[in-house]
């Protein structure tokens, strides 16, 4: 007869070896593991070295110079291109003299009693013929850089954004902006420019 | 059971109490006294027993509840394959860009036993690959032995084919091979190891022990991209000038680093003992030869520059000391005159601006033999200088110092010496007098070797006013490199050849540093035997050969340096690098 106690340290003899040989395969199996990884691991590191090489050789300065050549043809930079602050940097020409702004009262009341200018949808291809002398000035206070730039009154709007500026003189917040004075004489240095800018917001 | 009965034998004894039937037998007589013998033993191997218990349970109680005390690592070392042998270490430039490194290639070989059809094979095999004679493989195949070589380090694709083949008897064995991806154009610099990867020129050899099984690279001081920049201006101006060589280098003057140092002619690392198509003209061993550090030259008046400082800082003159250059000076067989002189009286910047032969030779005579060689030596223009490489040349000068050589040696003949001497030197005159040794190894910022003060920093202070002269007003007027304040010394040698010098053959050398105000690079250029051509109006001097290709060599590296050009005409930088006599004068061009 088996007594009890026997049983019990029957069963954990039992447990303890299949844990034993459990523990002992799973470790197994993951040495293999490890073993593979670790090759895998060489073997791109081995791969990473010969792409550094080829890398470096692809990038060697003289085919770099070639390529330069048939596609880019960029050349070094001259002395005088370097600049070492801001302040060296020469301001744009000064723009040719702009056409005196129409008043603006003469805008508005040409465009505000007409209820069609006010309801031509954005974006359509025929602006209203009163439009285009007030687009420029338009233009100008949307971007106050642009003001010294040579930004020559154009009769017809072209773009879709000038277009609904054209449209848009009817609205009253349009009549207010272009009354507005738009800075005319050319800022003398960069200080005076942002000057300017801040100004006219 | 004899023993039970005579238990038994009681009668008061309750019938329960019986003895079990193992109850030790305690016998009268010899057997007790055995027994009673017995008994200390016991008491001693059970202590023995329950101290080795108490050691193991203590043990395991230190081991599983107090994992601080572990000493063993907790999990233990396991390597399933060995780390891949230790190869040699890459080579990076300054900014990690790889200039030598270490791939695995395949060699092929053969076991001509299992070869089947040793003819079949051979044809295969030259078809395959390049640069076999199909004799020559059928003859290994056919030797009757274990192991030849087919052919050493195949490319991945050629591997591949050869795989492709199936040819039984056919074996790679994976070997490591040096390659450098930017051939030429560090050839002196990295040099090349040799197929059992010894290294046998350049940083491979000087640095060999340090690079062989070492896994972190080295890093060079070498900067690329003007290495690109010199190495090219440097070739174009060999071309334009059709000189056998040159040499050029871009030191660091604070910190004595090598930026850039190019040899010309040069070689192909991977192919160093091979003859260039384009210059079949040129032999290995010209090819392998570092100018800039083996190479020593009589550099002719770019020395000049080492004899001013001497002359100021030994206080045999000053600034405004004045030399008769009138008339030639006529010693022993000797005559020493000027090449473009004035033929007057001159002060020492003007000397050192029109290069004159009598007038240096003068302040050399003024500062002495013996305080010549003093300050030479303090220069290090005396000894072989130190580098990582080993293809390092010493100076040569004469044995016996007498008067003729102190005069000759004030202008830069009857001593020769290294470029890189030179640039170490020069570095030292402009940084404020303290020469650091040249080094081909990236310094850690801030980590710039204390240095020995060789001259005074009022002395620098002279001799960057007196170089920004020369380019203004001197010999160095062609090197055009406006904004930056590039200051340097010509100098144009005729080369020794046996005991006399030659007359046509020159050798040309600019050494340059900007900026002026505050030096921060060096560039040497030297050109061996320029010949006139057209541009140059028959001219092969350092003027107009070595000085234009500093000037181009600065344009191009000062932006990569972060050296911001100025407005030179600026009245600050004009009397800041004026001589103070020569404030407010009109000077005389050369």
């Amino acid at each position: 007869m088996i007594r009890l106690p026997t049983l019990f340290w029957l069963i954990i003899v039992a447990t303890t070896g299949f844990a034993m040989f459990a523990v002992k395969y799973q470790v197994q199996g993951l040495a293999d593991r490890l073993t593979r990884t670790v090759k895998q691991a060489d073997d791109v590191e081995r791969d990473i070295r010969v792409l550094d090489a080829e890398w470096a050789y692809l990038n060697r300065p003289d085919a770099l110079a070639q390529m330069n050549q048939r596609f880019l043809s960029l050349v070094p930079i001259a002395t005088k291109q370097l600049r070492t602050s801001v302040a060296d940097i020469p301001m744009r020409p000064a723009p040719p003299p702009l056409p005196p702004p129409p008043p603006p009262v003469v805008t508005v009341a040409a465009t505000a009693p007409t209820p069609d200018a006010a309801t031509i949808p954005a974006g359509n291809s025929t602006p209203p013929a009163v439009a285009p002398p007030d687009a420029p000035a338009q233009v100008r206070l949307d971007e106050p850089v642009s003001a010294v730039a040579t930004e020559s009154p154009n009769p017809v709007a072209t773009t879709p954004h000038e277009k609904r500026i054209a449209a848009a003189p009817a609205r009253p917040t349009a009549v207010k902006t272009a009354s507005r004075q738009a800075p005319t004489h050319r800022a003398a240095s960069l200080n005076e420019l942002i000057a300017q800018i801040t100004e006219s917001r | 059971m004899s023993a039970a009965f005579q238990f038994d034998d009681n009668p008061c004894r309750p019938r329960h109490f019986k003895p079990p039937p193992c109850m030790p037998v305690v016998p009268d007589g010899p057997a007790k006294r055995a027994l009673d013998g017995c008994r200390p033993r016991l008491l001693i191997m059970s202590l023995a027993f329950i101290i080795a218990f108490v050691v193991i349970a203590g043990r395991l109680i230190q081991v599983t509840l107090l994992p601080g005390s572990i000493t063993v690592p907790r999990i233990a070392r396991f390597d399933p394959v060995p780390p891949p042998p230790p190869g040699r270490a890459d080579i990076v430039d300054r900014n990690g860009k790889l200039l030598a490194t270490t791939l695995e290639s395949p060699s092929l070989y053969a076991n001509p036993r299992q070869i089947i059809d040793a003819a079949d094979v051979a044809q295969k095999l030259v078809a395959t690959l390049p640069g076999l004679n199909r004799n020559e493989v059928y003859a290994k195949l056919t030797s009757g032995k274990g192991f030849v070589w087919i052919k050493r380090h195949l490319t991945p694709d050629q591997a591949y084919a050869v795989n492709q083949l199936g040819l039984p008897g056919l074996q790679f064995q994976h070997e490591e091979r040096r390659v450098y991806p930017y051939g030429a154009l560090l050839s002196h610099v990295v040099g090349f190891t040799g197929i059992d990867d010894n290294g046998e020129a350049g940083i491979e050899r000087g640095l060999d022990s340090s690079l062989r099984g070492r896994q972190e690279s080295v890093q060079l001081s070498i900067d690329l991209r003007l290495q690109y920049i010199l190495h090219e201006e440097l070739a174009r101006v060999v071309d334009d000038f059709t000189a056998r060589g040159g040499a050029g280098l871009i030191m660091n003057v604070n910190t004595g680093e090598i930026l850039a140092m190019v040899s010309l002619p040069d070689f192909d690392p991977s192919h160093p003992d091979t003859l260039d198509p384009r210059h079949p003209e040129w032999t290995v061993a010209e090819r392998m030869f570092n100018r800039v550090t083996l190479g020593d030259y009589e550099i002719g008046s770019v020395f000049k520059i080492f004899t001013t400082a001497m002359g100021l800082d030994s206080g045999a003159t000053s600034m405004t000391g004045r030399f008769d250059a009138t008339y030639p000076i006529h010693i022993g067989r000797f005559t020493i005159s000027d090449y473009h002189g004035k033929h007057r009286w001159e002060t020492v910047p003007e000397i050192l601006m029109y290069s004159s032969n009598i007038g240096e030779a003068k302040i050399a005579l003024a500062v002495g033999a013996d305080r010549q060689q003093e300050y030479l030596r303090r220069f290090g223009l005396m000894s072989a200088p130190t580098l990582e490489l080993k293809e390092i040349g010493r100076p040569h000068y004469p044995a016996k110092w007498r008067e003729v050589n102190v005069m000759t040696i004030g202008f830069g003949h009857g001593i020769s010496e290294t470029p890189l001497q030179i640039a170490s030197a020069g570095s030292a005159l402009v940084n404020g007098g303290i020469l650091r040794p040249a080094t081909l190894l990236k310094l850690p910022p801030g980590g710039a070797p204390q240095g020995t003060r060789v001259i005074s920093a009022e002395t620098s202070d002279h001799m960057r006013k007196l170089l920004r002269m020369v380019v203004l007003y001197g010999t160095g007027e062609m090197v055009d490199a406006p904004g930056y304040v590039v200051g340097g010394k010509t100098g144009t040698a005729d080369k020794v050849e046996g005991k006399h010098y030659a007359e046509r053959k020159l050798l040309s050398s600019f050494l340059g540093v900007f900026p002026m105000t505050a030096p921060k690079y060096l560039v040497l250029v030297m050109v061996d035997e320029p010949h006139p051509n057209k541009s140059s109006h028959g001219y092969a001097t350092a003027g107009w050969t070595a000085a234009p290709a500093v000037g181009r060599t600065i344009v191009r590296i000062a932006p990569l340096l972060g050296v911001q050009p100025v407005d030179e005409s600026s009245p600050s930088i004009v009397q800041a690098l004026t001589p103070e006599s020569m404030q407010g004068k009109r000077i005389e061009a050369y």
